[in-house]
């Protein structure tokens, strides 16, 4: 069960960083988390994850930014980013018809299916 | 050559007769005598007006009497009963010496002239009763923007005396207003509408929709333009008050799918330690769903006191108290957080006057705003939230303060204004607002102090005695 991949949580909500960083444990990813989406990217630059979740209003520098900065770098711009949201579903289309930008490799909206989400990762990292 | 003129005297549009002295028609033309029948050894008075004696006031009489041609307006009758309006003319007939020896008489059927006379007063009586009674603001401008007339409405709304300027009477202003429609509908003879907020005589504001349209002249040239101007007010508050419940009804929505996703979160915490016989993990999960419960909660409460938009229910109440059960309702949520809650309240700060209920939400939602800024703040690890209250003879001052993730500017500027909310899935950016709702019906207000990073502190101001204004508006 344990195939030791990393996730990194980006949420600025304590109780669903929470909820997904022992979910994921639950299901055998090891994970890290970040409140914002500047302690994001410096954590994904140190330490490499194989998949992002990434929240979009946050306090500090909100996950757009962040995904933006993770599509600029050529160090980050592999990792697939799973955008988990409140915001409205227009912004998933927003998104993906951003020409700057690849689309996410995965979109939630809260509240999240938590079996569909599990499927998605294990398809992007196994 | 007599035949000529008994020729003309016949064919003329008109009924001629010539009477003698005892005003009996000797002579009559073609037409007369069509609608009239025979006239021989007839009087006038009998053939035009079917009576036996000779009218009161007779042109043909005054004519015999002075010589001079008199003209006046008769309804006559025909011979088969139908009623003509006629313009008489009387010329005397002389002999050679110089004597009057008969009357013409000339009458010429104006029967459809006094009926379209009459359409014509009926009409422009409508079109008064119409401009005076049709339910919307009128008023008739010359060049110089003055009102010339205006119709039953418009001068009771505004107190409209004629030859006062436009903008005096619907905006209280000195100068012309820019743009003005009835200039540029005088420019150019269009029609134009165009929503303005005008100020009745009672200073009531009021928004209209405005209607301008040019009046000409028989020479097509622009003499005045009328004004009307349709009262949209209530329109505009059903609107403003249906734009902010679909707003209310979003933000809501996108509010319960944060909480729901929190109840999610500790629910499956819940479920697999009990799986997995992890007490520690119970606890957090159970720990996070009562956090999600307790939101929803709120946040009803909210949409309440939103929905409601109540009257306060004023009664004199200890403000010492009133902090004491907040700081008490508060400490268990504070203390499992590890945020150090405190309460500092100064002696016999006494009574005020307010509604108890929203007293107590207002503060609840400042002092829950600050465990939550501690919650998510990760840059410290101390945290406190403190409530203190101060009095002044006039007013007595709470204050919530809290070393938590602070406000940059942006957020402590919008941080009464509905439907933002900094939380993002979990606020409905209605607490603040209703918070400072709730102080300024009591007369008072909510001062931020924010520092990001740093910690925020809410000073509430709220007067002892209801203010008169608030004691009045209730009256009315």
């Amino acid at each position: 069960m344990d195939n030791n991949k990393h996730i990194l949580v980006v949420d600025d909500e304590p109780d669903m960083v929470e909820w997904l960083t022992t979910f994921f444990n639950d299901h055998g990813y090891r994970t890290t988390f970040a409140y914002n989406g500047f302690e994001g990217f410096e954590k994904t630059l140190a330490e490499k994850p194989d998949l992002i979740t990434l929240d979009i209003t946050m306090d500090k520098e909100s996950g757009i930014k962040m995904y933006r900065k993770l599509h600029d770098s050529e160090e980050t711009n592999k990792i697939p980013v799973i955008i988990i949201t409140g915001v409205s579903p227009e912004l998933k289309g927003f998104i993906e018809r951003r020409k700057q930008v690849n689309p996410p490799a995965g979109y939630f909206e809260k509240p999240v299916e938590k079996e569909k989400l599990l499927e998605t990762v294990r398809k992007l990292i196994g | 050559m007599e035949n000529q003129f008994r020729s003309y005297f016949e064919s003329m549009p008109c009924f001629l007769t010539v009477q003698d002295r005892d005003f009996r028609i000797i002579d009559a033309n073609n037409i007369f005598r069509e609608c009239f029948g025979d006239y021989e050894g007839r009087f006038c008075y009998q053939v035009y007006k079917h009576r036996p004696e000779k009218c009161e006031d007779c042109p043909v009489d005054r004519t015999f009497r002075d010589g001079r041609a008199y003209h006046s307006d008769e309804l006559v009758t025909t011979l088969d009963g139908r009623k003509v309006w006629v313009i008489v003319n009387t010329t005397p007939i002389r002999d050679e010496s110089g004597n009057i020896i008969a009357v013409m008489e000339m009458s010429t059927d104006i029967t459809e002239i006094k009926l379209l006379h009459k359409q014509l007063r009926e009409s422009q009586e409508r079109y008064r009763l119409l401009f005076e009674e049709v339910p919307c603001y009128i008023s008739i401008q010359d060049k110089d923007l003055r009102i010339i007339d205006a119709n039953r409405l418009h001068r009771e709304a505004f107190g409209t005396s004629y030859g006062s300027k436009c903008y005096e009477v619907y905006k209280h202003r000195d100068g012309e207003c820019q743009p003005c429609l009835v200039r540029q509908t005088f420019a150019d003879g269009e029609i134009r509408t165009h929503e303005e907020v005008v100020t009745s005589r009672n200073d009531e504001q009021m928004n209209v929709l405005v209607c301008t349209a040019p009046i000409r002249n028989g020479d097509g040239e622009i003499e005045k333009v009328i004004e009307m101007s349709t009262d949209i007010t209530q329109i505009r508050q059903l609107q403003d008050k249906l734009t902010s419940v679909g707003l209310l009804i979003g933000s809501i929505s996108h509010g319960i799918k944060g909480l729901l996703n929190g109840l999610d979160g500790g629910i499956y915490l819940v479920n697999t330690g009990l799986k997995k016989d992890d007490r520690d993990r119970i606890d957090r999960g159970w720990e996070i769903a009562l956090r999600n419960v307790d939101r929803i909660r709120t946040m009803v409460m909210d949409i309440l006191y939103y929905a409601k938009d109540r009257e306060p229910d004023w009664q004199n109440i200890s403000a010492s108290e009133l902090v004491q059960d907040v700081c008490n309702i508060m400490k268990d949520k504070a203390e499992k957080l590890n945020i150090n809650c405190t309460c500092d309240i100064a002696d016999s700060i006494g009574e005020f006057e307010a509604d108890p209920q929203a007293a107590r939400a207002l503060l609840t939602n400042l002092v829950e705003n600050a465990i939550d800024a501690c919650r998510i703040d990760t840059k410290k690890s101390d945290h406190k939230v403190q409530a203190a209250l101060r009095g002044t003879s006039s007013h007595v001052v709470f204050e919530i303060s809290d070393n938590g993730a602070g406000m940059d500017r942006e957020t402590r500027e919008k941080a009464f204004s509905l439907f933002f909310s900094s939380k993002g899935a979990g606020g409905t950016g209605l607490g603040l607002f209703i918070s400072n709702k709730i102080a300024q019906a009591h007369g008072g207000k909510i001062i931020v102090e924010s520092e990001e990073n740093e910690g925020s502190k809410f000073i509430v101001e709220l007067p002892r005695k209801r203010p008169e204004k608030l004691r009045k508006e209730k009256q009315s």
